[in-house]
């Protein structure tokens, strides 16, 4: 934080000697990239395919998955540790992800 | 920028949102332990905060959006503020989620006695990790891509391209959302399901939780890019919002590998 308050200063101050006010020279962008508007489209371009790339596989596996149905469980033993309840839910007597029972 | 001031920071107007914000949530902590408990007016509190707290969000982004976007406080200088926030910000959210990573790993590594000895406890039908969480995995990086796609978007002046990237990450991350909501109601056990459902509830619904965060956090920034608030020189809220939402969508990997695979041996 204190180099880049340094930083912003010197930048001020060298703006300032140089004739113009604060907002005279517009400050060149020093962000995560400093590439141009160019090679950002061509990144962009690469980027959109990647994530088409993404959504195509995604779609196949999605419909892999839920075309071929989902397994059935039976009920467990009833060992002390499930189903654990020491009182109420404020809502009523089932959970909120759990097959109802009342 | 106002045109008498002389130095690039942004000294901010008195605001009573701190305080609104502080006292929403006081009022959502008591009144969300009073309904648990089943008091009187617990409910009533508990509302009461939780739209104080989304009404504060609400005026005090709204404030933030106006001071940035409209009335140009937010130089160069003065954006370096939360883009170094954010970043100890998401640190600390990846300590959290590892603490929950580490409480499934701790339980797992020597199971006790009361749970039969062993992982998964006896009695619990785990879920396949090869089916809804492997076809999660694909879901947010593809939707990480998204948001990369959008950013170059933006960096290379192509508002329109960007706006359509927000929509693809967005969607992408609520077929995610539904995917796992799916799997809560699927699931043959529940958070109160020996300490296999609570550990294993409690991270995957933290990260859950946080994918609809970082959705909302990116719906917005989508409905800025439409409305022209995100320019090529000036877009530190879009850049926050990708950071989280690669840290959202890198974390998911931890609860796929360790939870659901290893865990479900």
């Amino acid at each position: 934080m204190a180099s880049a308050i340094v930083r912003s200063g010197l930048r001020t101050a060298l703006r300032g000697s140089g004739g113009g006010g604060l907002r005279a020279v517009a400050p060149k962008r020093s962000f995560s990239s400093s590439s141009s508007a160019h090679e950002e489209a061509r990144e962009a371009a690469k980027w959109e395919k990647i994530t088409y790339l993404g959504i195509a596989t995604c779609t196949g596996l999605a419909v892999y998955h839920l075309s071929s149905g989902h397994p059935h469980f039976e009920d467990p033993p009833a060992y002390p540790y499930l189903h654990i309840r020491n009182k109420e839910f404020p809502w009523g007597p089932d959970g909120l992800f759990e097959v109802k029972h009342h | 920028m106002i045109e008498s001031q002389r130095h690039s920071y942004h000294l901010v107007d008195p605001s009573p949102w701190p305080i609104s914000g502080s006292l929403g949530a006081l009022a959502t902590t008591v009144g969300g332990v009073m309904y648990m408990h089943s008091f009187q007016g617990g409910k009533r509190l508990l509302s009461l905060g939780l739209i104080f707290l989304i009404y504060t969000m609400f005026v005090w982004w709204r404030d933030v959006l106006r001071e940035s976007t409209l009335e140009g406080h937010h130089t160069k200088v003065v954006q370096l503020g939360p883009r170094y926030g954010s970043i100890p910000f998401i640190v600390s959210e990846v300590m959290f989620l590892f603490a929950l990573f580490r409480a499934s790993s701790h339980s797992s590594l020597a199971p006790t006695v009361e749970i039969g000895g062993i992982w998964p406890p006896k009695g619990i039908w785990v879920l396949d990790p090869w089916e809804i969480p492997f076809l999660n995995t694909p879901i947010l990086p593809s939707s990480g891509a998204a948001v990369t796609w959008a950013h170059h978007a933006i960096l290379a002046g192509k508002e329109k391209r960007a706006v359509y990237a927000l929509v693809a990450t967005v969607s992408l991350a609520l077929v995610s959302t539904g995917f796992q909501g799916m799997e809560y109601y699927q699931a043959p056990f529940t958070i109160s399901d020996s300490i296999y459902g609570s550990t294993f509830s409690l991270a995957t619904g933290f990260h859950g939780f946080h994918v609809i965060i970082g959705t909302l956090f990116l719906i917005i920034c989508g409905i800025r890019q439409y409305l022209g608030h995100l320019t090529k020189e000036h877009h530190v809220g879009f850049e926050a919002a990708a950071w989280y939402w690669h840290f959202v969508d890198v974390v998911w990997l931890f609860p796929f590998v360790s939870i659901y695979w290893w865990g479900g041996i």
